[in-house]
């Protein structure tokens, strides 16, 4: 599944979505306003104390979304070793991990469809000015939605490809994998007319 | 409300598809059936106003459902084969609230009536689930209720038990017994439509019987039998 929303529910769930964004884009540009590792550090340990305050399960689950930062982190630390600029590294470091254990916390807590609706509300001028936005909308559902079946798609045929074959699969399965994923985007094509297609103009003002 | 073919022709790359179809289907238990190949799902589309016929005419209501596609929400819902070609949301709510915002309700109003039609069928807490988690069974049953929410008048379903186990089946099928609408239902076992009120059948594209079960079925039966019997498989078509 690839939703990241916690299914853990802390106080940080009921807030608003866009509450959180906007605090989340105030407080990283806030993290730029300072080079002091001692006031980043301290910055790091209070959004340690927001996963704290959602529970051991939270904790536990924002920590392995986060765990994919290490090569990142240890390219900077590398960097910064070999240029002898230990503390510049530290604060890139610090700052890096802060920013992004922050926009995790807002990722964990806030259903898609809140996202989204923030989304439409910052869309609205560009609406004002004629533009659709709601397929901008629309494409977003539908990557999270499809990404799992194309990942499912590549697996059958790999699969069938071993029943045939004592080899691992090659590059010969990516074509198929792009003709099944053009098959079903006229499938998906389809059901989006029978549920009237991106009908936007009228509905607009009700969003 | 009555679904009204009238000399519907439909070719797809180069091949006539359909010929001539002519029905008005007034009845509120309609089966189609026919073979693999027979043009049963582009009839199917066609009356739910997806493709559009180049002969002929094919409304519900009296309304052109494929030139316009806002009375077509209020008036027909499909259900296709495969529910993978159909669910188009990452959550379950999502998916069902989308239809109805597409009708023009507010997001509020979607999420609640999309809400109500879960706890109309017990399934208050798929709420938040992920579609794709869904088995098979329950992606259909998601179909049906997401179609359903949109309270159309005519619902057309392309095969909408294959592929399903028998439990699963009977399931959805006692779900589908209790609907107001009025009921399209395409298939290629005669099983399904027994207790309808009228059956067509296709083969090749035209319309060979049209008519009561009784009257309908089992000589589609015996065809299928006799067919069964044979190697026509051989065959290539074009």
């Amino acid at each position: 599944m690839i939703s990241l929303t916690s299914p853990v529910e802390t106080w940080a769930h009921r807030l608003p979505a866009g509450i959180k964004l906007a605090a989340l884009s105030g407080l990283t540009v806030t993290l730029f306003l300072t080079d002091r590792p001692g006031a980043l550090g301290a910055a790091l340990l209070a959004v340690f104390g927001l996963y704290l305050s959602g529970g051991p399960v939270f904790l536990r689950q924002g920590l392995r979304h986060l765990r994919m930062l290490w090569p990142f982190l240890l390219l900077i630390a590398l960097w910064h070793g070999a240029t002898g600029q230990w503390q510049a590294g530290l604060v890139i470091a610090l700052r890096l991990l802060t920013a992004l254990a922050l926009a995790n916390v807002v990722t964990m807590t806030s259903r898609l469809t809140d996202m989204i609706a923030v989304l439409t509300c910052l869309l609205a001028p560009l609406r004002g000015m004629g533009l659709q936005t709601r397929a901008v909308e629309l494409a977003i559902a539908m990557v999270l939605r499809f990404t799992p079946m194309l990942t499912e798609n590549g697996r059958r045929l790999a699969m069938s490809w071993r029943a045939r074959s004592p080899r691992r699969p090659s590059w010969r399965i990516v074509m198929p994998m792009v003709a099944l994923a053009l098959d079903d985007a006229d499938h998906v094509a389809e059901a989006l007319r029978a549920r009237g297609g991106i009908l936007n103009d009228r509905d607009a003002g009700k969003d | 409300m009555s679904v009204d073919l009238r000399d519907v022709g439909v070719s797809l790359d180069g091949q006539r598809v359909l010929h001539a179809i002519s029905a008005s289907l007034t009845e509120p238990r309609i089966g189609i059936v026919g073979r693999n190949g027979s043009g049963k799902s582009t009839l199917a589309r066609v009356i739910a106003g997806l493709i559009e016929p180049d002969q002929g005419q094919a409304r519900i209501g009296g309304q052109d459902m494929a030139r316009d596609r806002r009375a077509a929400l209020a008036a027909v819902g499909i259900i296709f084969q495969n529910p993978d070609h159909q669910i188009i949301f990452p959550t379950v709510i999502e998916e069902i609230a989308f239809g109805l915002t597409q009708q023009g309700l507010g997001r509020d109003e979607a999420q609640n009536a999309a809400r109500a039609i879960l706890a109309r069928f017990g399934k208050a807490h798929w709420e938040a689930a992920a579609t794709y988690a869904l088995s098979q069974g329950q992606k259909q049953l998601l179909c049906l209720m997401t179609v359903l929410a949109m309270r159309p008048r005519t619902i057309v379903m392309d095969e909408p038990f294959s592929g399903l186990d028998i439990p699963t089946r009977m399931q959805i099928a006692r779900h589908l017994s209790c609907i107001d609408a009025q009921l399209v239902l395409i298939t290629h076992d005669p099983e399904q439509v027994r207790g309808f009120d009228r059956i067509l059948w296709l083969d090749g594209g035209r319309l060979v019987a049209d008519g009561p079960p009784d009257a309908v079925l089992p000589a589609f039966r015996q065809r299928m039998e006799d067919w069964g019997n044979g190697d026509d498989l051989a065959h290539l078509a074009g």
